[in-house]
């Protein structure tokens, strides 16, 4: 089956034009080229740490904490199909109104095994409700095992765009 | 400020006509930039605005646009306002409207299969398609996976921009929901409605509950981390 993925960087409704047009037509069995380094970690945030579920995303700054395959290390050069490296990872803390909630997960054959999140624990944070990011939690665990083409959230910017995993599934080209 | 739009065809053709099919959909994005832009001086929403046009004296498509978020604006009881912010604003369908005729468009040319993603909003034609939801706090994580045959996911978050969805009626920022993605037949509806529920805050949670009845289901997460979705999202996973 023949492929085109197009990302054009530009505006519906805002003042820039597009910026560019990507064209590619491949081979989907082909494994994608290995894409430019994009920061997945979200926000900005320097410390990422985090694999992701895209078969494309390969950040270039996954940080293996706790490397409990000796293979992870070859999967550098030959990735298993999820992508996933084996190890455990502890994701950028992620900012919200009431403090930082860090997710760590723990990768093995390529799937998603566990994942836990710490809590603030000072300040208003009584307010978080655990059992119920639990639920969110739980959720996210069986979204991350699998392959998706495409990615629904609140990306306005161009800015978003490039740390989103949607620019990663289209650098994979299809 | 810009959003980045993906199209992805999925057709076996030859190349040249997907390319074809690719310039037609981006050739028609620039067209309704040019014509709706608010940030263009010259755009027939400014001039409409600044009452250098009548009503008479405008296209099809901007009636169209008006009239729908006339419509909007009734059944979301005032949450969807293309007037939110003083002068008319129709952006919030505008977006969702011309992904909807550029699939149109792809599928008059002879394409089954392909999706637009425009800034996070997605029409897909043919399928199925996955489709992952962001997660609300960390970009790089899922929410949930969808799976969809010709249908449009439409998210509205608070995380991205900050809160830059408003409650029409207090004029303070929406609160209480950062996340809600909408399913459904129509791009411009399902967008429009999940910009909407995020407006209403926790109280959205119930309005979105009775959209299934028209055939538009939903996902929403709380500020505080709680994950609701509507009985017949077509979760994957």
């Amino acid at each position: 089956m023949r492929r085109s993925t197009a990302a054009a960087v530009g505006t519906l409704t805002g003042a820039a034009l597009i910026a560019g047009v990507r064209l590619s037509v491949s081979v989907p069995e082909q494994p994608p080229a290995a894409p430019p380094a994009v920061d997945l970690a979200g926000s900005g945030a320097a410390a990422s740490a985090e694999p992701t579920p895209s078969k494309s995303a390969k950040s270039a700054k996954e940080n293996k904490e706790n490397n409990e395959n000796p293979d992870a290390e070859r999967t550098e050069e030959a990735p298993p199909d999820s992508g996933l490296q084996d190890g455990t990872y502890r994701g950028a803390g992620a900012k919200n109104p009431y403090g930082t909630i860090q997710v760590s997960i723990k990768v093995t054959g390529g799937k998603i095994v566990a994942a836990d999140a710490t809590y603030p624990t000072a300040n208003n944070s009584a307010i978080i409700n655990p059992p119920a990011i639990a639920q969110l939690k739980q959720a996210t665990l069986r979204a991350q095992s699998a392959d998706v083409d495409a990615v629904s959230g609140a990306t306005f910017t161009s800015d978003a765009y490039v740390r989103s995993l949607q620019a990663a599934l289209d650098q994979a080209g299809g | 400020m810009g959003t980045a739009v993906s199209i992805e065809l999925a057709d076996d053709r030859p190349a040249g006509e997907l390319r074809a099919m690719v310039a037609d959909v981006c050739d028609w994005l620039h067209e309704v930039d040019e014509r709706f832009s608010t940030y263009r001086e010259s755009s027939e929403v400014n001039r409409f605005q600044r009452r250098e046009l009548g009503l008479a004296d405008l296209s099809g498509d901007m009636r169209h646009v008006l009239d729908a978020c006339g419509d909007l604006w009734r059944a979301t009881d005032g949450y969807f306002d293309a007037y939110a912010c003083g002068p008319l604003d129709p952006s919030g369908y505008v977006k969702g409207w011309s992904v909807e005729v550029a699939s149109a468009r792809l599928a008059a040319a002879g394409s089954t299969r392909h999706y637009i993603n425009a800034g996070g909003d997605i029409r897909a034609r043919g399928g199925p398609w996955q489709v992952g939801i962001r997660h609300p706090w960390q970009a790089d994580r899922l929410s949930w996976v969808l799976d969809v045959t010709d249908a449009a996911v439409a998210t509205s978050g608070s995380y991205e921009r900050g809160a830059h969805v408003r409650n029409p009626r207090t004029g303070r920022p929406a609160a209480g929901l950062r996340s809600v993605t909408v399913v459904g037949p129509d791009l411009a509806l399902a967008d429009a409605y999940a910009t909407a529920g995020l407006a209403m805050g926790e109280a959205g949670l119930a309005w979105l509950a009775g959209l299934a009845a028209e055939g538009y289901e939903s996902a929403a997460v709380t500020d505080d981390g709680r994950a609701f979705t509507s009985s017949r999202l077509p979760a994957a996973v």
